[in-house]
């Protein structure tokens, strides 16, 4: 589904995020990508949908290749790859269902999302993606007047809306306590689960990773340091991606402890 | 993958049945809507525009643009200059007179200051000037200087006192309480505080908006001439009444450029002086 | 407190930075050559203000029997009721136009660099010109009456929303944005869903406050012979009428604190 081929980045100035990485997903899978903040984990999920353009190497979703696609075409495999983000990315001074809407741009002829006319139908598919994730009831809440865990439900409800086959959350919890980050992390394996949709998601902490991933793959300095199933992961595979020995900061239930 | 569906179709199920929440209905924004069309349909339809001259309008502008640089002469470059700098010399010490002025005022105006009393009456007291422009209080000035720049520097300075001394006001009330207390613990008194704890807090700031005003006031000093209390204005309003659109289109030019050029140069220093000194 | 410890250094008052020092010396520089009574100054003179202001005149003399009857006078009526108009079409045309301007104007909205630089320098023009000055070039394109008026407005509204709303669309949050573009949208799309949204209260309080600007320069704009209140203003100063003058002023005064009042309750509930 997703396939990194000697997939390199370089930023203006030289740091290079991504080194000659090759990694292939298959369809249905939830990955999740864990290392260090600096590993290139958000440059990694940043060159599926094509924010941050390749140096070198490819990346393919599905049959279409990343780096070859014009603009058009690119905006068409963005609406396919649905992205929930850290700091959830909503326009606060709307209400809920415009922000999900943004789901659809790319769905309906550009003329009519200018002025603002959304079919029933259009409307329809936001509410249900809200419904996904229980959180219909706030429709025509203004962004701003909810709770985070409730702004990342509505980030995640926006990415269904786009009824996407490939699902990317850039540290999704990050900016979440214990209890609500459980709570996003379910609806998100519910994604995968009933709607078969092939997950990726940059986490900081190890257990829920452990917790939720059919796979983990560790990043150190932009390099794959690990590659296999969730039950694989021990104290040494995490030395190996982290360079150092497991500390609380690093388990979500440890910080809940604090 | 038909588990899946199942489920999928499971859940269609279940959602068709869900409550969906009604759109609510934004009276406020209705009301809003409705008086501004309202408004301006009216006022289209109803002023004394002679709307027919307005098609005619584009043509004539890039008609007398066309005089403006056509007919453009150097020699009329060192006038301009002169006059430019008459008009940033009154906006200069008007924005001078209007600090000084409204600077205790601004204190008698600040509700952590000063008594409600003082402060009502101190803020009515901004409201008059600041309601009136300028080239009012020009004209009225003008039969006690008499015609030049004398006029149009106390004008100047009159009207920015109310808006100078009403943002000084609420800089002044937006103020920290913390070193006010501390001063108060520490035994000062009410000139005391206000010179050690508030003065030091709030100075940068309202220098910065003097300067911004200053800003402001070369663009109303530029056109001060217009009813004969000096600057560039007499020239503008001459040149162009006795069409002589070459020296217009000088005046012009040096109005633009020097407006930029100013407008540049003070927005560096008042973003200096809001970020303090580099240590 | 103890007496001075021998062997501890205590740091020098620091000197002004150069930068500081150097800009002081030239703003006295500016004050002194600009207030002074030469060939290039304005001769600046307190006594001279002071005296004046003393002196028995003429519109002093008027405002102590201000004729606030002049306000019901017809032509009082029909001048208030024009600068009403002229600030009402005025700022809605501008601040209309004035939006897609403000997007092309900001580093997010641009289409790419040259446009970019090719907008805000307009801009800057646009702006750098008074309402004034608008006002007579546009009385020499069009001769007088209420219509160089609007376009007067209109220019100077176009100027002033631009900029501000401008301004706010390069402070807000880039989060929206890239959810717009991970999501597919179009360049325009992304500004309509992810930008317009962010800065449409501020740009209705902006054009709510520049129409307060309006109101007062259409008081004005009628000294060039650009039609509204102005103009009134004007021919009883001509005739020496005073009294009436200020009686039209005073009327003009609460017309304007009436419509900041409304306008500063709106904006209240707006932001």
């Amino acid at each position: 589904m997703i396939r990194f081929t000697h997939a390199s980045v370089t930023y203006p100035g030289g740091v290079a995020a991504l080194k000659d990485l090759s990694l292939d997903i298959a369809e249905g899978e939830f990955v999740v990508v864990v290392g260090l903040s600096g590993a290139g984990k958000s440059t990694l999920i940043r060159t599926v949908n094509g924010l941050v353009p390749l140096s070198g190497g490819s990346v393919e979703v599905g049959s279409r290749t990343v780096g070859d696609l014009n603009r058009s075409r690119l905006r068409a495999l963005r609406a396919d790859v649905g992205m929930i983000f850290q700091h959830y990315n909503l326009v606060n001074r709307t209400t809920v269902l415009n922000n999900v809407l943004m789901g659809r741009l790319n769905r309906v002829p550009g003329w009519r999302s200018m002025l603002g006319w959304w079919g029933r139908d259009e409307v329809e598919r936001a509410m249900r993606a809200l419904e996904v994730v229980e959180i219909v009831e706030k429709a025509y809440v203004r962004a701003a007047n909810l709770s985070g865990g409730q702004q990342q439900r509505v980030g995640i409800a926006r990415a269904l809306a786009q009824e996407p086959t490939v699902l990317l959350a850039d540290e999704p919890v990050a900016s979440l306590d214990p209890p609500t980050s459980h709570t996003v992390m379910r609806y998100l394996h519910r994604a995968n689960r009933e709607l078969g949709i092939t997950t990726l998601v940059n986490l900081h902490f190890l257990d829920l990773a452990r917790q939720y991933a059919d796979r983990i793959v560790g990043l150190r300095a932009g390099a794959v340091v690990f590659d296999g199933p969730a039950s694989a992961v021990d104290e040494k595979v995490f030395e190996r991606i982290y360079g150092r020995s497991l500390t609380a900061d690093d388990v979500l239930e440890a910080e809940a402890s604090l | 993958m038909t588990g899946a569906q199942q489920t999928r179709r499971a859940a269609d199920e279940r959602l068709r049945r869900a409550v969906r929440p009604e759109k609510p209905f934004n009276w406020f924004r209705l009301v809003v809507t409705v008086a501004v069309v309202a408004g301006f349909l009216l006022a289209t339809s109803t002023v004394d525009a002679h709307w027919g001259r307005l098609p005619e309008a584009p043509a004539q502008l890039w008609n007398i643009l066309g005089l403006m640089i056509g007919e453009l002469a150097l020699a009329d470059l060192p006038d301009a200059l002169a006059s430019m700098w008459e008009s940033v010399a009154i906006a200069w010490l008007g924005t001078m007179i209007a600090a000084v002025l409204s600077f205790p005022l601004a204190f008698l105006a600040a509700r952590n200051i000063a008594g409600p009393g003082t402060v009502v009456v101190t803020r009515q007291l901004l409201n008059i000037p600041r309601a009136i422009p300028e080239i009012i209080f020009a004209v009225a000035l003008i039969p006690i200087f008499g015609l030049g720049p004398l006029a149009g520097t106390v004008a100047i300075g009159l009207s920015s006192t109310g808006t100078i001394g009403k943002l000084s006001a609420e800089i002044i009330e937006g103020c920290e309480r913390g070193p006010i207390e501390a001063a108060d613990a520490a035994g000062a008194s009410k000139p005391q505080r206000v010179r050690w704890a508030v003065i030091p807090q709030v100075m940068p700031e309202i220098v910065a908006f003097w300067l911004y005003r200053f800003e402001i006031n070369i663009r109303a000093s530029a056109v001060l001439g217009v009813v004969g209390a000096g600057g560039i204005g007499t020239m503008l309003q001459q040149s162009i009444e006795f069409r002589q659109w070459g020296q217009a289109g000088m005046a012009l030019i040096v109005v633009i450029v020097v407006t930029i050029v100013i407008d540049a140069a003070s927005g560096a220093i008042r973003r200096r002086i809001i970020r303090g000194p580099s240590s | 407190m103890s007496s001075r410890q021998p062997g501890l250094t205590r740091p020098r008052r620091p000197r002004p930075s150069p930068f500081a020092a150097a800009g002081l010396v030239g703003l006295a520089a500016v004050t002194v050559l600009a207030g002074a009574d030469w060939e290039y100054g304005i001769g600046f003179s307190l006594v001279e203000i002071w005296d004046g202001l003393t002196r028995a005149n003429a519109p002093m003399r008027g405002l102590a029997d201000i004729d606030l009857g002049t306000l019901l006078g017809s032509r009082a009526r029909s001048g208030f009721l024009e600068t009403l108009q002229m600030a009402v079409v005025g700022t809605v045309t501008g601040a209309t136009a004035a939006l897609p301007l403000a997007l092309l104007n900001s580093r997010l909205g641009a289409p790419n660099r040259a446009g970019y630089v090719a907008v805000k320098l307009f801009n800057n023009i646009i702006r750098a010109v008074p309402d004034l000055l608008w006002a007579l070039l546009f009385v020499a394109a069009v001769g007088v009456g209420v219509l160089p008026g609007i376009l007067a407005l209109f220019f100077f509204s176009l100027g002033v929303v631009t900029k501000l709303t401008s301004d706010t669309i390069d402070g807000i949050d880039h989060g929206p944005v890239e959810a717009a573009r991970a999501g597919g949208a179009s360049h325009p799309q992304m500004l309509r869903y992810a930008v317009l949204p962010q800065v449409l209260p501020a740009y209705t309080a902006f054009s709510m406050y520049c129409f307060e600007l309006n109101l007062r320069a259409s008081a004005v704009l009628g000294f060039v012979g650009a039609g509204g209140i102005g103009a009134v203003i004007d021919f009883y100063r001509g005739q020496g009428q005073w009294d009436r003058v200020w009686g039209v002023v005073a009327g003009f005064l609460v017309v304007v604190i009436i419509v900041e009042r409304i306008s500063a309750l709106v904006r209240r509930r707006l932001l």
